[in-house]
């Protein structure tokens, strides 16, 4: 189920009114059961693989913490390529067999392409990761195994965050299932209100721009140079919109029902370096390749070489993490490149700014790391966005080429929508802004009744009836 | 657990008042200790939240329900506001429907049909030549069964034309796939000769006319609400339609051409029984109000024609039916108008010297009808048939 769709406007109502209106003891297994129709209105028969993946990793959690010593960590192994396994099938068997069978024919062998042709399960990126989580807390005695099957079935599956996270950690999920939600109208307001900024992200934003984007990047050479530049920056804001957007309907729907998701997002466009980017944009995914691959392979307690392999090796694992192409390995790779170059030209660069009487603290300086760290994204973002990396060369290639003004709409996105295009983009950049100086969600909730609900009134209003309502899907969905 | 239960160890609600005891809430409180004693020691959270109340606070309910009726309310307001502007627009596209259904035209020649009609057809130049009042309904996207739609809509709200001009395209046996521009249709949803053909395409129409600012929002991508607004402040949109005419002032733009590359071998136009019967309603309900049905087959640049492999089939059966109901049929494929590329700008469509080297020599053709000595009867019908109409001037 969509959360951009009426089906959720239904659902989610009915929901909340179940929620509270049950006792404690039925929340949970309610909770697991409203979560099983969620998940299941996209395709149904794929909830099996996610009892798999349950499975496999409830009973993993009960042994790990039973097995000492050799046997525990074969279980840990066995657990994590288990689930693994899952996720290859359906996520990278085409992708690794095409790859295997393309070089075999450049040496010669003859070899056929066993394509399976599934359609990728909704999330499965997503809850396969939460889930591993769960086996390595466990193994490492970080958490306690979760004895009650609908729990952590629960863990999994909990339906704001069941299909695009926040990957949550079992130390701060798990135990809020057994804590009482009480019926707080000044928290289900707050929940409210996050939920109407994330749809305002999703609809006004990023589904408006996902139309010129879309028209653009489907065939890039028959766009000029200001469509290809203007597309892309659109596309930083359509994905940024679009994943935070759903980040925030998600933490806000579960703020309502009382439970507290981790933040994902941290105005990650305001950073003055690739690592701070990275530090701010998709924060539970970075966290957990931080904690899970990062760190046990050495981080960056290892020399100098060591430590650009990790980089490396980390980013273009969570490159493919994003999908089975080469263009998110590149991406990855591509963001692991400009984090060692930063590292490497930092020494450089703040001389220069000293040089230049530019302090840590000066405007001037920030905006030149804001204005560069944005700029490097965007070209990240082209393969990242691109079909094939040839799409990706042509528009890198091509951003400055034949800027024509008078030819700046497409086919799908007329000039009419240019200025919601553009005001939006504004609006957000002036509430993020503001945000970071008062807190306007205070200020708002601290006004007289009459005026908070007209602004909370007219917000929906203007995300109505500025939004693009097309049942578009998120594009994180997809891995 | 029962420190638990009265909530001291922080897990406990703030701001949930404690109703005085009675008789009954022991009762329940007795109920629910006997429970707690039953539970394993290994869940005491779970324990103590049984312990609580269930008791939904009224006082913040209402007041979230409240919040969101008056949503719903301004919701049902906004979307009678914009209708209301809307069906106030006097000009442009909205200002020739409103004329519709407002009964506002009472022409004596009407035109009805897809964009074919609407760009081909001057109204003006028709009256100036037969001295007869006359109006264009053509619809963009429209195919006979949204065309029958507003024929029928004007027919139920204006006099009886005495000729209804119906065109016909390639495209005439096949309906609606999808409703092009919903905003056009938004504001006229009460009329049931509208409603049910669009439910007929798309099932979900129900949602535009019965959940608040559906269409508007959801459905409609060209901020016709906006248009709606202007309206209300006073601004109506600029004219582009007259007599519900709308002139292209454009040259060939070359869709055509890159067309006729992706179909180099040609296209074969399905022909729906629902659409010819939907034709076959239209000049047998016309025929039975004794208004003169004449059928147009209007220019359609020479290459595209060869382009359409099963065009003989379909004109066989655009004849066949025109014989049956006794309806004149004038094809324009031969005309000379049809080889003369500055008169298009596509294909299918003239631009606005075209329509009107056009629209003056069907307003000659059909002064030849004495229309006078035609008083909406089935005889004058048949006579009119019966007639070889005179040769086109521009016919080769």
């Amino acid at each position: 189920m969509l959360f951009n769709s009426l089906q959720f406007a239904v659902f989610f109502p009915l929901v909340v009114a179940l929620f509270f209106s049950l006792p404690q003891r039925q929340r949970v297994p309610m909770l697991l059961t409203v979560s099983c129709v969620f998940y299941m209105a996209f395709i149904p028969a794929y909830i099996l693989i996610l009892f798999v993946t349950i499975g496999i990793d409830y009973v993993a959690g009960i042994y790990l913490e039973k097995c000492r010593g050799t046997a525990r960590k074969a279980l840990l192994v066995l657990s994590i390529l288990s689930t693994c396994a899952v996720l290859f099938v359906f996520k990278y068997f085409d992708f690794f067999t095409s790859n295997f069978v393309g070089v075999a024919n450049l040496v010669g062998w003859q070899l056929s392409k066993p394509l399976i042709h599934i359609i990728l399960p909704i999330g499965l990126s997503f809850h396969t990761f939460q889930s591993l989580s769960y086996v390595v807390e466990v193994y490492r005695g970080k958490q306690k195994a979760e004895h009650d099957l609908v729990t952590y079935a629960t863990y999994v599956m909990f339906f704001p965050q069941l299909v695009a996270g926040p990957i949550e950690r079992p130390q701060n999920l798990i135990h809020q299932f057994y804590e009482t939600q009480h019926f707080d109208s000044e928290r289900i307001t707050s929940g409210l209100t996050r939920m109407a900024w994330g749809f305002f992200k999703k609809l006004v934003v990023a589904d408006r721009l996902a139309l010129y984007v879309n028209d653009v990047y489907a065939a890039p050479q028959n766009f000029n140079g200001l469509q290809l530049s203007l597309a892309t920056f659109f596309f930083a804001y359509q994905i940024y919109c679009d994943f935070s957007g759903y980040s925030d309907i998600a933490i806000g729907a579960a703020r309502v029902l009382g439970f507290r998701l981790m933040e994902n997002f941290d105005t990650p466009y305001y950073s003055k370096s690739i690592s701070e980017f990275w530090h701010r944009w998709h924060i539970s995914l970075s966290t957990w390749f931080r904690d899970y691959l990062y760190i046990p392979m050495g981080g960056s307690r290892v020399n100098q070489l060591g430590w650009c392999a990790n980089i490396l090796v980390t980013f273009a694992v969570s490159g493919l993490w994003h999908g089975a192409n080469w263009t998110y390995v590149v991406w990855g790779v591509l963001n692991g490149v400009y984090i060692l170059a930063g590292h490497t030209t930092a020494g450089l660069r703040a001389r220069a700014f000293t040089a230049l009487g530019l302090g840590e603290t000066n405007v001037l300086r920030r905006a030149v790391g804001i204005t560069s760290t944005f700029l490097l994204t965007c070209a990240a973002w082209v393969v990242f966005r691109a079909r094939n990396l040839g799409d990706a060369g042509y528009i890198l290639t091509h951003f400055w080429r034949n800027w024509d003004f008078s030819s700046i709409k497409t086919e799908q996105f007329l000039l009419r929508q240019m200025p919601v295009a553009l005001g939006s983009i504004l609006f957000l950049e002036l509430v993020q802004f503001l945000n970071g100086r008062v807190r306007l969600a205070s200020l708002v909730v601290e006004a007289p009744l009459v005026p908070r609900w007209a602004i909370y009134g007219s917000f929906v209003f203007l995300v109505v009836l500025f939004g693009v309502f097309r049942n578009a899907q998120f594009i994180y969905f997809q891995f | 657990m029962s420190k638990e239960a009265t909530g001291t160890t922080g897990l406990a609600p703030t701001n949930v008042s404690v109703a005085a005891p009675s008789p009954t809430s022991e009762k329940r409180r007795g109920e629910r200790m006997r429970i707690l004693a039953l539970l394993p020691d290994s869940q005491p959270r779970l324990a103590a939240s049984v312990s609580q109340s269930c008791r939904l606070p009224l006082r913040p309910l209402l007041r979230i329900v409240c919040f969101f009726g008056l949503l719903g309310l301004a919701a049902i307001g906004l979307d009678r506001t914009f209708t209301f502007g809307l069906r106030h627009i006097q000009t442009s596209e909205f200002g020739a429907s409103n004329a519709i259904m407002s009964g506002r035209v009472n022409a004596q020649v009407v035109i009805s049909g897809s964009s074919r009609a609407l760009v081909h057809y001057d109204p003006r130049i028709i009256q100036s030549i037969t001295g007869l009042s006359a109006f264009n309904l053509g619809r963009n996207a429209a195919q006979t069964d949204m065309q029958w739609a507003f024929l029928k809509a004007y027919l139920k709200h204006n006099a009886k034309p005495r000729v209804v001009i119906h065109n016909l395209d390639p495209y005439s046996f096949v309906l609606t796939r999808e409703v092009f521009d919903p905003g056009q249709y938004l504001p006229y949803l009460n009329e049931e000769e509208i409603y049910k053909p669009l439910r007929q395409i798309d099932p979900s129409v129900w949602k535009w006319k019965y959940i608040p600012l559906y269409g508007y929002a959801v459905e409609d991508m060209r901020f016709t609400w906006i248009t709606a607004v202007k309206r209300l402040v006073g601004i109506n949109p600029r004219e582009d339609y007259f007599l519900g005419y709308n002139p292209r002032h454009l040259h060939w733009t070359g869709d055509f051409e890159r067309y006729k590359s992706s179909i180099s071998a040609g296209v074969k136009i399905e022909i729906q029984p629902q659409a010819v019967k939907l034709l076959e309603d239209l000049a047998q309900t016309c025929q039975s109000q004794g208004i003169q049905v004449v059928f147009v087959f209007a220019p359609e640049y020479f290459e595209m024609q060869s382009l359409t492999l099963n065009r003989a089939e379909m004109f066989s059966r655009f004849q066949e039916i025109a014989d049956r109901f006794k309806v004149p049929f004038w094809d324009y494929s031969q005309s000379g108008l049809c080889r003369d590329r500055d008169l298009f700008y596509n294909s299918q469509h003239m631009n606005q010297e075209g329509a009107s080297l056009f629209s003056s020599d069907i307003a000659r053709r059909l002064s030849l009808f004495n229309l006078d000595q035609l008083p909406n009867h089935r005889r004058a019908a048949r006579n009119l048939n019966a007639v070889s109409p005179a040769p086109s001037v521009l016919e080769r």
